[in-house]
């Protein structure tokens, strides 16, 4: 049986030219480097002028750490450079939106449901992220949604963004008729009849759900470049 | 050549399941074809009161699926049009003692004795339902316009999309006058939920009550109007093109004139 509790404090692989020392800083330091000790010992000469990346992980506070283990390296052994593990580079938004304009977005993965045609009474859909429907929503349909429901034609059914407890999400659709709202932890029931008519959409405001003509009050206006979702 | 066989269902119950069933039958057979209407309403019998063939049952479509019986014997010959046979529903038994396998066996063998077979569905999508579509070629929804038949009825249509059938739609019971003063929906706000091929429309009619109580198929009743929409009906379910006439929106010589001079 396989014992997920007792992992090694130690992990050594090769990384390029060099080597990348793995460390779990939830054991004792003298277990730690007994560990390197040995692993080094047994690469004899193929750890010498090698250069060595140590990596604690996520763990933070370890500096201490790792500065004693580096030195005890650089004393013991005859390494090349000794460094930690390099820190990842956030793009800025205007490299990233340089990329998104001439890459068209290919590299992003989304997680957006997107259906076409009508969704009958009796039917569920759920989706992990934003749903899109580009059809009816009729009487007796639901619709579950981690974020955003953009439906484009009628929306009779119930429906429930920001699943389970996401406040910011939003409903649209194009006749908004449905006959129950739920955004996160907020639940409406609907009006029983079309509002004003044209698009709509429902959102969070003040701790209540809110229903707006969409052209008077677009919710995206404020968003000033298109972003994958 | 094989035979069609279309089921008529609804999902709610009351809705003109069995009258369409038997007019359609009729109709066909009218037309010439051999027509079989079976009841599949195991445990609740009306069809063949409906057709005035209650006291002529000897076998029913559980005896024909359990094979205690053949087709043939099973298959009652209507007195009034030759080529219309009915096969009974058992009122003893309960839904569940057919499989929809054992009915699809069936349905194989009937396909090749008649022209058309005509499946009257119970009302619900249970296990009657799942008998009902088992061997069926295509599907008839009947709706009345009210919203809890139209709702219903959206939830069969997707049964049936989910089984590769892709079902016809019949509005039965309109009511033009009630339409006009808005107090029912109209066959144009059913067909916007539904979204459907439209098979037919049939009016309101009393002669509905009277025939299923003497037993006389409505289609030959010339003087009923919805007669008249069920022999359309059997007309374009045997591929013929007719064109579909709306029910008419009588209005009184009082609404006339005061649309005629703006008052209304």
């Amino acid at each position: 049986m396989i014992n997920f509790d007792n992992t090694v404090p130690v992990k050594l692989k090769g990384a390029g030219g060099g080597l990348w020392i793995t460390i779990d800083p939830s054991h004792p330091e003298s277990e730690i480097i007994a560990e390197i000790d040995r692993l080094l010992k047994k690469l004899k000469h193929l750890a010498i002028n090698a250069d060595v990346i140590l990596d604690v992980g996520d763990a933070d506070g370890q500096e201490e750490l790792v500065g004693r283990i580096k030195s005890h390296l650089e004393n013991d052994f005859e390494l090349g450079t000794i460094s930690t593990t390099p820190k990842k580079r956030s793009i800025p938004t205007e490299r990233r939106r340089q990329r998104d304009l001439s890459k068209g977005w290919n590299h992003h993965k989304s997680d957006v449901l997107m259906l076409r045609g009508r969704v009958r009474s009796g039917q569920k859909i759920n989706a992990r992220k934003h749903l899109v429907i580009t059809g009816d929503v009729n009487p007796g349909a639901e619709l579950t949604a981690g974020g955003d429901v953009l439906v484009l034609g009628t929306l009779a059914g119930e429906v429930h963004a920001g699943y389970p407890e996401n406040d910011g999400a939003m409903i649209f659709s194009l006749a908004f008729n449905p006959s129950l709202v739920t955004i996160g932890l907020i639940t409406a029931i609907g009006a029983g009849e079309p509002g004003t008519q044209g698009p709509e959409f429902a959102c969070v405001e003040q701790g209540s759900i809110v229903v707006k003509n969409y052209m008077k009050e677009n919710p995206f206006k404020r968003m000033p470049w298109p972003e994958v979702i | 050549m094989e035979g069609k066989i279309i089921v008529v269902t609804s999902g709610k119950g009351g809705v003109g399941k069995t009258t369409a069933t038997s007019s359609i039958g009729a109709a066909l057979a009218l037309e010439g074809k051999r027509v079989a209407i079976v009841d599949m309403d195991i445990g609740l019998r009306n069809l063949d009161v409906v057709m005035g063939l209650e006291n002529r049952i000897v076998f029913n479509i559980v005896d024909v699926v359990q094979g205690k019986c053949k087709i043939d014997q099973a298959a009652i010959r209507d007195r009034r049009i030759d080529n219309l046979f009915l096969i009974p529903a058992s009122q003893s038994d309960n839904k569940d003692v057919l499989t929809p396998a054992g009915v699809e066996r069936v349905a194989n063998e009937l396909r090749k004795k008649f022209d058309y077979v005509i499946m009257d569905s119970p009302a619900g999508i249970e296990r009657g339902f799942e008998n009902s579509i088992a061997g069926a070629n295509e599907a008839v929804v009947i709706c009345t316009p009210d919203v809890s038949a139209v709702r219903d009825a959206d939830r069969v249509i997707g049964l049936l999309y989910a089984r590769s059938l892709e079902p016809k739609l019949i509005v039965n019971r309109i009511e033009p006058a009630r339409v006009a003063r808005g107090e029912m929906l109209s066959h144009e706000d059913v067909l916007d939920i539904l979204s459907i091929e439209l098979a037919g429309l049939v009016p309101m009619d009393e002669k509905v009550l009277i025939s299923s109580n003497t037993g006389t198929p409505l289609v030959l009743q010339n003087d009923s109007f919805a007669g008249q929409a069920f022999r359309r009906i059997a007309k374009r379910l045997n591929g013929e093109d007719v064109p579909i006439e709306e029910p008419n929106r009588k209005t009184s010589v009082w609404s006339k004139l005061s649309k005629t001079f703006g008052l209304r």
